[in-house]
């Protein structure tokens, strides 16, 4: 009864009765899940039972004792409200037991109201909609191009969420790339959240969709297990184009007094509950165990362990050369790349600016070009570090990046190790304007929980950084310039995370002025003037803004009077002034004034819109006079 | 000399009435109910598009949790429903800000970090929008942290000439609602899921920028500054500090941004020059941010009490106790100082 590997054969007509059971019983689970938990969203699960049930006791290939091998079939549920049939299904599976479902979102429970990865069966949170497919994309990518390995990615969504952009992001990439490896399943129930979706059962304007950006999109009766599996084998022998199944839906189906009706989202089936059950179970033939074990994996994906990454060289740059870290971004991952070949980037049409183009030049086969579109790029970034395939480099002008910052968000939670390096930074960007100018993005990457945020001020520290992120499990942020700034470290000077430097110091330091990127080179500028009227300070190149240097920042402060100034090229909130007044601000006496862009700038001369903007060396000798007076 | 002439057409005169924003009707709470934020927003605004043409909503599928389906109820020809499409959502209201509407456009707040990039340009493209995220922080329980917004106030105080405003009873997110339609310019409300208590009365006002100290004495040993949910916390701590012989001193900053930098200034100096703040959400960017860059200055002594590290599903009391910002780790911090 087999195809060949990924070729399911058509299942019997038993087969089909089997795989039927299971999804009821998956159904049974559902509602007693949730009447426990007392809420989620039966309603929505239910519509998808049919559907998991053909891909995790027909199609997929995986293993229940190593949900995470390497070479497993992915299956990313995007709808992640509908996480009961996900719990459901792996307890048919045999990996969940039948009490254990029972504890769905108790506080010591695994099983949350969304899936998170602190479960080992589940890769990615999600549950905050439309950004499944981009991830499964950049399985699917890794799968076809990185690892060249058999397994394929499944991922099932909502009608609902097909409303959002990232979703038609990911179409496009999917089908440009040829991503034949993957399969999204729209789940097409006609019901959303709190009214019936645009398209209702409209399964024909879905399709003319999928396929106009070029997919094999096939409209199924998603609970028809025969032709959901005819649908799935047809998948899997489209070559060079995703497939699409639009699965016509109930929502709530099978629950007497609750199917395909309106205000049932996101609501137990309370006295619903029983006539639920007691319908279910009337239409299961078999109560015996199903015995279907998942179909064996084909274990052809290499075996990754990352080393700890270095340069293949230290860093080889004079003092006071003028280099811009944006620059020393591309040339950074080349002598990483040189090392280590699973170092992969990707950039939204930006290259030549972001200079992820040097390492597309030196390797461009793990270079992905993601065009105009950051959300998908981010989500194809999180999706291509899973099952710790790569280490994964993205990178866009900083203020882009907002595009994106839910599905950064959500990359914590899921806890990826995505590296983003965001560049033209702040108002010295220069002409191009404000809409092109990164002013909040700190106030944004430092909301994120154990994020790392690096702020190289030069050409040396920059490779550092890039060094440390590539090491480092977890999310980075490293934030670049667009000006070309001087050198101002020895070739053999060490960084840490969370570690600050002290360039310029004194037995006289009257106040410390903490810079970082182009502010720290004005920084250095104000402290020469001073000097030149007798006035000293101590000049901290921040470095890493967070984890920030509580300890440096602490020391210098009580060192200088209790008299800290700290300049940005951010807004005024969430940036390094916060960062470092937090940092001091339990041990109160340390006064900290912030210097930072007063307001949205305009086109102009990098040098004009700093001296405008409050930002410039003048600035900061006047900030330090009047703490001083 | 051109031989052709262009004739257009002459712009259609759409109405340009922008009073009676003090015209709302009052709130109108039994004192002892519980009535959630989110509830305030919704009475808030439906009585508030009755008193001004002007004003028109939108939301992304969520109208039944924001509750901004009680003003497409009143006023459906003013509601625009824009489907799960936050990005959307936000550039439609821009549009139709600078064509004089004023609106206000609602989703939980975690969601607004879906179009944080359309907001940024909203402020470029100084538009007269106003922004409202429910949801917020771990007090929504077991939906868990991919609905949990932790990091909206960061994400709005970023915003230059952006308001921020959270208020912690229904009675005052009413209220603000209407500050909100009068301020020219780009404002952001957050509120709650859970049901809390009312604290004010009907006839009391919210001035933006301004914030209420509800707990004053001589003796108080510390200002302990939150608002929303961690509000009501700091009360329950104050009741089970005063049981202990001590006591704080409780500012509600319903206004985050701009803030009342004397009053919190003045409560520091007042009280050891100490100030804890309380906030659900994360530590960055947020409440306690807002109160450091206030009295920075200063070099007042700061306490930050915030959510620390990715959340989880439980209950919302489980959640607030586990994550440190409950009024158990209030009494304990005050305690430790």
């Amino acid at each position: 009864m087999s195809g060949g590997y990924g070729q399911p054969a058509l299942p019997d007509k038993n087969r089909v009765a089997v795989l039927q059971n299971i999804a009821h019983k998956m159904r049974v689970h559902i509602v007693n899940m949730t009447d426990a938990s007392g809420s989620g969203h039966p309603t929505s699960s239910s519509s998808a039972a049919d559907i998991l049930s053909c891909l995790f006791f027909h199609v997929m290939h995986y293993s229940v004792e190593e949900p995470r091998h390497g070479s497993s079939d992915r299956f990313v549920l995007s709808k992640g409200h509908a996480c009961p049939v996900l719990y459901a299904a792996w307890c048919e599976a045999g990996l969940l037991s039948k009490e254990h479902i029972l504890t769905l979102r108790k506080p010591d429970s695994l099983l949350e109201g969304h899936p998170t990865p602190r479960q080992n069966y589940i890769d990615v949170a999600t549950g905050s909609l439309g950004q499944g497919l981009s991830i499964a994309a950049g399985m699917a990518y890794c799968g076809k191009y990185f690892d060249k390995a058999s397994y394929r990615v499944f991922c099932i969504m909502g009608d609902g969420e097909t409303a959002e952009g990232s979703v038609w992001e990911a179409a496009a990439f999917s089908s440009h790339y040829k991503l034949d490896n993957l399969v999204a399943i729209v789940d097409v129930n006609r019901l959303g959240q709190s009214e019936a979706t645009a398209l209702g059962h409209s399964v024909d304007v879905y399709k003319a969709r999928y396929d106009a950006f070029g997919w094999n999109a096939i409209i199924v009766d998603g609970h028809d297990i025969m032709a959901v599996c005819k649908a799935l084998l047809t998948a899997a022998t489209t070559k060079d184009k995703p497939t699409a199944l639009i699965a016509k839906t109930l929502k709530g189906k099978y629950f007497p007094g609750v199917e395909d009706l309106d205000n049932w989202h996101g609501k137990p089936l309370g006295k619903q509950s029983g006539p639920a059950l007691e319908a279910v179970k009337a239409l299961i033939t078999d109560n015996g165990p199903h015995g279907l074990s998942p179909r064996p994996i084909k274990d052809d994906a290499p075996k990754i362990t990352f080393p700890k990454v270095q340069l293949c060289e230290p860093p080889k740059h004079t003092m006071g050369e003028k280099i811009a870290t944006r620059k020393t971004y591309g040339e950074a991952l080349v002598k990483l790349g040189k090392n280590y070949s699973r170092i992969v980037a990707l950039d939204g049409d930006t290259k030549n600016s972001t200079f992820a183009i040097t390492y597309k030049n030196c390797c461009p086969e793990r270079f992905v070009e993601c065009f105009i579109a950051e959300q998908n790029m981010v989500g194809v970034g999180i999706g291509l570090g899973c099952r710790a395939r790569n280490i994964v480099f993205v990178s866009a002008f900083a203020a882009f990046f907002t595009r994106a910052f839910d599905q950064i968000r959500m990359g914590a939670i899921s806890q990826t190790e995505v590296n983003f390096v965001g560049s033209h930074a702040g108002c010295s960007i220069g002409e191009d304007g404000p809409s092109q100018m990164a002013l909040e993005d700190f106030a944004m990457f430092r909301t994120i929980p154990g994020a790392v945020c690096f702020y190289p001020s030069d050409a040396v520290s920059a490779e550092r950084a890039f060094e440390l992120a590539a090491n480092h499990r977890g999310v980075t942020f490293t934030r670049t310039s667009r000006p070309a700034t001087a050198v101002v470290y020895e070739n053999t000077e060490t960084f840490e995370i969370g570690k600050s430097k002290v360039l310029r110091k004194s037995d006289g330091d009257k106040v410390t002025v903490v810079g970082a990127g182009v502010t720290l080179h004005e920084a250095l500028a104000a402290h020469k003037t001073l000097q030149a009227e007798g006035i000293n300070i101590r000049v901290v190149d921040a470095f890493c803004l967070k984890p920030v240097d509580k300890a440096l920042m602490v020391e210098c402060g009580k060192a200088t009077g209790g008299r800290i100034v700290t300049v940005e090229d951010h807004y005024f909130e969430g940036g390094l002034g916060e960062g470092v007044a937090a940092a001091v601000a339990e041990d109160g006496g340390v006064k900290v004034h912030r210097l930072a862009v007063t307001g949205i700038p305009r086109s102009g001369p990098a040098a004009l819109l700093m001296e405008d903007y409050g930002i410039s060396a003048n600035c900061i000798v006047k900030a330090v006079k009047k703490m001083l007076a | 000399m051109f031989p052709f002439r262009l004739n257009p057409l002459g712009p259609v005169n759409a109405s340009a009435d922008r009073s009676a924003v003090t015209e709302c009707e009052p709130p109108d709470y039994p004192a002892d109910e519980e009535v959630a934020t989110r509830s305030g927003y919704g009475a808030g605004l439906a009585k508030l598009g009755s008193a001004n043409p002007d004003v028109v909503a939108l939301d992304g599928d969520t109208k039944n949790s924001t509750y901004a389906d009680q003003f497409m109820t009143l006023h459906p020809n003013r509601y625009f429903e824009m489907f799960i499409a936050e990005q959307n959502l936000v550039g439609a209201g821009i549009g139709l800000a600078k064509r004089g509407k004023i609106p206000f456009v609602s989703t939980f707040a975690a969601f607004l970090s879906r179009a944080y990039d359309q907001i940024r340009m909203s402020a470029i493209s100084q538009a007269n929008i106003k922004y409202a995220g429910s949801h917020c922080g771990v007090s929504i329980g077991e939906d868990g942290p991919s609905q949990m917004g932790l990091e909206d106030i960061a994400m709005f105080r970023a915003i230059p000439g952006a308001v921020v405003l959270y208020p912690s009873d229904a009675v005052a997110a009413e209220r603000l609602v209407a500050e909100a339609a009068a301020y020219e310019g780009i404002v952001y409300l957050r509120t709650s899921r859970p049901k809390t208590s009312i604290l004010y009365d009907a006839d009391e006002s919210f001035p933006i920028g301004g914030c209420k100290v509800i707990r004053e004495s001589s003796e108080d040993k510390v200002t302990v500054v939150a608002a929303g949910i961690t509000l009501h916390e700091a009360l329950k701590a104050h009741e089970i500090l005063a049981a202990e012989g001590i006591a704080i001193r409780i500012i509600d900053l319903y206004s985050i941004k701009p803030i009342d930098k004397e009053a919190l200034q003045k409560a520091a100096s007042e009280t050891n020059n100490t100030l804890i703040t309380v906030e659900d959400h994360y530590p960055e960017g947020g409440l306690g941010d807002a109160v450091l860059d206030a009295v920075a200055t200063q070099g007042v002594c700061v306490h930050k009490l915030a959510v620390t590290g990715v959340s989880r599903s439980g209950k919302p009391e489980e959640l607030l106790e586990y994550h440190g910002i409950s009024a158990d780790a209030i009494v304990e911090k005050v305690n430790s100082l």
